[in-house]
C-alpha cells in the first residue's frame, strides 16, 4: 500500500511537470538585480519565508516569457514541490521519532527491572543457592513479558520496523538473556534455549522475536559470570561446582565453534569469555 | 544444546553471507556513482549537452546492473537491518542521480521520483526497492559538496549565472534540511554533514561574492564600473 502511495504521488508530480516543465535558462533568470517587493501569497507560502526567497519566486514569475506550454507559474512548482518534499519528510520523520521515544520509554523500565533482577541475582554469589533466592528474582520475570509486550504492541503498529530501532533495545534485551540463562542454570545446571526464552517473554517468533545474535550475545555474558561464582561457591563449601561448571563451558565452547561467526561484536564477546582455572 | 547451535551456525552463516553480497553491492554502487558524478563534473560550457548524456546512461547502467541487485537482498525485515551495510553505496548514488538532475534540469530530483525509476528492478512478485528517508537526506547532504566544486569550475570558466543558480540551490537544501534534520534517528552522522554543509554554502557565497566585486575579470560580456577595468565605461549588453 506504501508502494500504491508512493507510486501515484509520483504519477501526480510527473503529470504536473508535464504541464509546467522548467526550463534551464540559467543566465537571464539569475542576472536580475533586486526586483520590487509585491508581497505574494498563495496558500502554500507559511510566514516564515525569508525576503530572498520572495525575490527568487518573484524573478521566476517576472519572466512568464519563457513558460512553456499549459501552467500559470512554470518555475514555482518545482519549488513548491520542493517545499512539500521536505514537509513530507519532517511529518515522516516526526512519526517516526515518536515512536522512537515510546520505545525508549518501555527501555528504560526494562532496564530498571533488568537492575533489581540483577541486584536479587548477586545474592547468590554469597552462599549456596537456595529456591527462595532465586524466587525473588523470578517475579520480576512477569513484569520483563509485561514490558516486552509492550514493545511488541508498539512495533505492531508499523510492522517490518522491527530492526530500525532495534538499537535502542539491543543491549538491554542481551542482559536480559544473560541474567534468564543464569538462572535457569543455577535451577538445573543446563542451557535455556532460544526458544524457551521466547516463550517465558511471551515473544512470538513471526511477529516479534528474539533476534539470535541478541540470544548467543546474551549467552556470552552468561558464561563470564560463572567463574566468579565458581569461586564463592567453594569459599562456601561447595566443592563439587568447579566440575559441573567446567563441563558445562566446555561443552558451550563446544557449540560456539560450531559457528562461523565474523569480525563483529559477538566474536569479540566469545573471545572475551574468561575461564575458570 | 549441540542441535540448536547447529540451527544457529545456519542462521548466523545465512545472515552473514547476505550481508556480504549486500555490501560488495555497496561498494560497487559506490564506485561507479563516484564515476557519474567525476563525468558530470568534466563539464563545460561547450559540451555540457554530450557529458550530460553519458553521465546519465553511466547512472542508468548503475541502477540496472547494481541497484538491482539489492532487491532481492533487501526483502522484508533486512531492509532495516542491513541498512549499515547498504546505506553507504546508497547514499552515493543518491548524490549522483540529484546532481545529474540538477545539472540539467535546476531541480532537485525527488525521492519519490528516485523510487519510481527503481521500481521496474527486478521480480514483480517482490517487494519494489525503496530508498528510505534517512538514506535521501544523507545522500542530499553529500550533494552540496559536489556543489561547491561545481560552482567554483563554473566560476573559472566564466559561466556565472550557474554558478549563482547552483548558489541559491545549495542554500535551499541547506534551508530545507535544518527543519528536518533534528528528527531524524541516530543524527550526529548527519550533524557534522550539515557543518560540512554549511561551510560548502559558504565558500559558494563567498566565490559568488568575490566574482561579484571583481566583475571584470569573469564577465566580459557585461561593462564595468571599475575603474582598473578595461572595460570602464562599456554599456552593459543587453540580455
Amino acid at each position: 500500500m506504501k508502494y500504491m502511495k508512493s507510486a501515484f504521488r509520483n504519477a501526480h508530480f510527473t503529470i504536473s511537470r508535464f504541464l509546467n516543465p522548467n526550463p534551464l535558462i540559467p543566465s537571464i533568470l539569475d542576472s536580475v538585480p533586486s526586483l520590487p517587493t509585491i508581497r505574494v501569497s498563495p496558500s502554500f507560502l507559511r510566514p516564515r519565508f525569508s525576503v530572498e526567497e520572495t525575490f527568487r519566486f518573484l524573478s521566476q514569475a517576472y519572466f512568464p516569457s519563457f513558460a512553456m506550454a499549459g501552467g500559470d507559474h512554470p518555475a514555482t512548482t518545482s519549488f513548491e514541490s520542493l517545499e512539500k518534499q521536505f514537509e513530507d519528510f519532517r511529518m515522516q520523520l516526526e512519526e517516526s521519532g515518536g515512536l522512537g521515544d515510546r520505545i525508549r520509554a518501555v527501555v528504560l523500565e526494562i532496564e530498571s527491572t533488568i537492575r533489581l533482577m540483577h541486584a536479587s541475582l548477586l545474592l547468590v554469589h554469597q552462599s549456596r543457592p537456595t529456591p527462595e533466592l532465586l524466587e525473588k528474582a523470578k517475579t520480576q520475570i512477569p513484569v520483563l513479558k509485561e514490558l516486552y509486550n509492550r514493545l511488541a504492541e508498539v512495533h505492531r503498529e508499523c510492522p517490518g520496523r522491527y530492526y530500525r530501532h532495534h538499537g535502542d533495545w539491543r543491549s538491554q534485551t542481551q542482559s536480559v538473556v544473560s541474567l534468564l540463562t543464569f538462572m535457569h542454570w543455577i535451577e538445573t545446571g543446563s542451557l535455556l534455549m532460544h526458544l524457551d526464552i521466547e516463550e517465558k517473554l511471551g515473544l512470538n517468533n513471526l511477529e516479534f522475536g528474539l533476534d539470535i545474535e541478541d540470544y548467543l550475545v546474551g549467552v556470552c555474558f552468561m558464561s563470564n559470570e560463572l567463574p566468579r561464582y565458581v569461586v564463592n561457591q567453594v569459599i562456601a563449601g561447595d566443592y563439587d561446582c568447579p566440575r559441573k561448571v567446567l563441563k558445562f563451558l566446555t561443552d558451550l565452547h563446544a557449540a560456539f565453534l560450531m559457528l562461523n561467526l565474523r569480525n563483529d561484536f559477538l566474536r569479540k564477546k566469545f573471545d572475551d569469555r574468561s575461564f575458570p582455572q | 544444546m549441540n542441535d540448536a547451535f547447529t540451527k544457529y551456525t545456519q542462521y548466523l552463516n545465512d545472515l552473514n553471507d547476505k550481508r556480504e553480497r549486500v555490501v560488495k553491492a555497496s561498494r560497487d554502487i559506490t564506485m561507479n556513482s563516484k564515476k557519474v558524478i567525476f563525468q558530470v563534473h568534466r563539464m563545460s560550457k561547450y559540451n555540457k549537452e554530450e557529458v550530460l548524456k553519458k553521465a546519465e546512461k553511466d547512472l542508468a547502467a548503475v541502477t540496472n546492473q547494481y541497484m538491482s541487485r539489492l532487491v532481492k537482498e533487501l526483502q522484508g525485515t533486512d531492509f532495516w537491518k542491513l541498512r549499515r551495510a547498504y546505506s553507504p553505496g546508497v547514499q552515493e548514488y543518491i548524490e549522483a542521480a540529484t546532481f545529474c538532475k540538477f545539472c540539467k534540469t535546476g531541480t532537485l530530483l525527488n525521492l519519490d521520483e528516485i523510487n519510481a525509476t527503481l521500481l521496474p528492478l527486478g521480480d514483480p512478485s517482490l517487494e519494489p526497492l525503496q530508498i528510505n528517508v534517512l538514506d535521501y537526506l544523507l545522500g542530499l547532504a553529500d550533494l552540496t559538496g559536489e556543489l561547491m566544486r561545481l560552482a567554483i569550475g563554473r566560476i573559472s570558466d566564466g559561466e556565472l549565472e550557474f554558478a549563482k543558480k547552483i548558489c541559491s540551490f545549495a542554500r535551499d537544501i541547506y534551508r530545507e534540511l535544518t527543519l528536518v534534520v533534528p528528527h531524524m534517528d541516530d543524527s550526529s552522522d548527519m550533524k557534522t554533514k550539515m557543518d560540512t554543509m554549511l561551510q560548502s554554502v559558504k565558500k559558494i557565497e563567498n566565490a559568488c561574492f568575490s566574482v561579484h566585486v571583481r566583475g571584470s575579470e569573469y564577465m566580459p560580456l557585461t561593462g564595468s564600473n571599475d575603474p582598473s577595468s578595461f572595460l570602464v565605461g562599456v554599456p552593459d549588453i543587453e540580455l
